[in-house]
Order: C-alpha cells, then structure tokens, then sequence
C-alpha cells in the first residue's frame, strides 16, 4: 500500500500551505494524481484519514482528480495518452516504445481552509 | 478560504532520488533497481551474476526486504559490500531508505550497485531511488499472464528476464504470451529468458550488464575495466 507515504506528504503539504495562510483548520484539499503512480483513490483517503490525525487537516475531505498518462513514442515522435492498464502501443507506428511525458506527478491544487481571525485581520 | 497552490506533492521524496543518483554519478556507478514479486529469483540471480562479473567489476548491493536478514545473509559470502534494509511495513523501498544505505557503501569502488527492491508487483514501480536503470524479473511459475496485469511494472523496465525458464516445460508457461504482452507494453526493453540452475541466458545478461558500464572517467587517470 504505497498510499501511505503519499497520504503523509499531502498532509505536510496542505499544512504548510494553510499556516502560511494563518489558517486553524483545512476543509478540503484537492489533488490530481497521475495514473501512473497507481493509486488507489478509497486506499488514499483511507490512508489520509490516518495520516491527519492531530494535524488541522483532520476531517477534512480529499478530493482526488486522476489525470491521464501522456506518452511520447520514441520511434516516431507521436505524443498520445495510454490506456495504462492495457496498452502503451503507439497509435501511428505500433511500437511501445515510449517515454512518459504526464501522469506521474501527484500535485496539490488547492487547500480550503478556516482562517483564524485574529491572524487575518492583523 | 480557498488557497490554490500547484505542488508537487512528492517534492521531497524526488529531491532526495535525485540527490542519489547525483551522488552515484559522482561515483561513476551504475545503479539498478531490480523489481519483481517475491520469489522471482533476485537473490539468486545476484548469487550467479555477482561472481560472473568478476573482480573487474565490483558490485555492491542494497535488499530491502519487510523482516529478517536472510538475503543480505545469502550474498555475504561472495565478499561484496551488502547493506539490508528492513522497510518494516512499508511495501517498496523509498529514496531515503536508499540515501541510508548509500551511506554505508564506499561508493568509489563499484561499479555496479544492485538494488533489489521489496518483492511487489506494484508499489516499487511507482518510487523513483535515484537508479539508473530498472529491471523487472518474472518467473515462470508466477505464470504467463503477468505482463498483462501488471503493465505499468513492465512498462518502466529497461530489461525484463524471464527466469527459472527450466520450468517451463513442466508448467506448460508460454514465452509467447509474455511476448504478445510486451509487444503492447514494452518494445524498448529487451526480454532474456534466464535460468539460474541451467545457466541459460546468462551470458545475455552480463552482456546487457556490460554494455550499461560507465565509460572509464580519464580525468582521474583510471584505467578501464575488463569485462
């Protein structure tokens, strides 16, 4: 279950966005995860549910994006999306011979959160 | 209040693989991540690979492995430098783990270090150690459909090796459904067929290895090895 250490650095990185805000507590956190990196989205927020105990992010909801991978073929050049669990044949020449361009990145878009007062208004 | 921020959330963990391939090229090692289910034969492939190379090639060797030392145990005796790493319960070995285990290695004098990763057919491929090179084992008796169902280990393999082939006859495995299954997968890696008992495919194998060597660094006077 590789969803752990991912949980763990969405957590950190949610965190460190929100105190920057003088926020007391996350809402939600939107990310888009590659789908190379095979994730499995009910593991993930399983995975969060745990990694946020005792952090603001603690009951907030995750909501997860999965992008589709983007190859280039390295005979022809042909840039495509794979269907990753089938096939990463390019469609011009045939070959699956290819370098991954997108869809290994997992990426934070937004951070929702509560901000504290006081800190917003000094 | 909505932030938007765009992050990469595994920043730290890819900063860290590149600080050790950074270091690794420094050294002017080649390292190889090998990936596969447990039981594949990585140990054992080490165990015939390692003294084939010779003492022209130095080789080194990092084992992640959840408990016990047994791997490392088993690749003591050829006299290489050998670190395990129990991951506990962590199902992949992860860059930092790897950035530990370099630590422990005189990294100057090898010339190829052998990271064999927890034996899984999914997590390991998505972690980048810092590696050079990737090589994904599939046994025989793990069956001849597993290309198909786990693409995305095959696809980031720079060479597949089909090992205990001498098994293939009694379990009635079909190289040609492995093949099929590659060629929508992965053209690019080249599959040796190996078996540690027989020895076949062997000397594919350290021919592949060989042609993956570093050229001899002339700045500092070496002199190249012989294979």
């Amino acid at each position: 279950m590789h969803e752990m250490p991912i949980a763990t650095d969405i957590v950190e990185r949610a965190v460190e966005a929100a105190e920057q805000h003088g926020a007391t507590r996350i809402e939600q956190i939107e990310v888009h995860i590659g789908l190379m990196r095979q994730v499995v989205p009910e593991a993930l927020e399983l995975a969060f549910t745990l990694a946020s105990e005792g952090t603001m992010a603690h009951g907030a909801k995750l909501s997860i994006s999965q992008v589709k991978a983007v190859a280039s073929c390295n005979v022809c050049g042909c840039r495509f999306e794979p269907e990753v669990e089938i096939s990463f044949a390019c469609p011009r020449c045939s070959q699956a011979d290819v370098r991954i361009v997108a869809g290994n990145d997992i990426i934070l878009t937004s951070v929702t959160c509560q901000a504290d007062e006081e800190a917003s208004l000094s | 209040m909505k932030i938007n921020v765009v992050e990469n959330v595994l920043k730290a963990s890819g900063a860290v693989a590149e600080a050790n391939r950074r270091r690794m090229d420094e050294a002017r090692l080649v390292a190889i991540n090998l990936m596969s289910a447990p039981g594949s034969g990585k140990t054992a492939l080490l165990e015939n690979t390692i003294p084939a190379l010779g003492p022209d090639n130095p080789c080194a060797v990092l084992v992640g492995d959840l408990q016990t030392t047994r791997d490392a145990e088993r690749l003591g005796h050829l006299a290489v430098q050998t670190t395990q790493i129990n991951t506990g319960k962590g199902c992949h070995l992860s860059p930092a783990q790897v950035a530990q285990g370099l630590n422990t290695l005189a990294l100057d004098r090898i010339t190829f270090l052998f990271v064999e990763n927890v034996g899984n057919m999914v997590c390991p491929a998505a972690f980048d150690l810092g590696e050079h090179l990737r090589v994904v084992l599939l046994s025989v008796p793990e069956g001849d459909d597993k290309v198909a169902k786990y693409p995305i280990l095959f696809q980031v393999a720079d060479a597949i090796l089909l090992t205990k082939v001498d098994l293939i006859g009694v379990l009635e495995f079909e190289v040609r459904r492995v093949r099929d299954d590659l060629s929508r997968i992965n053209t690019r890696a080249p599959l040796i067929e190996l078996s540690n008992k027989t020895g076949r495919g062997m000397k594919e194998w350290l021919d592949w290895l060989h042609r993956q060597r570093r050229p001899p660094n002339r700045a500092r006077g070496g002199t190249p090895a012989t294979f």
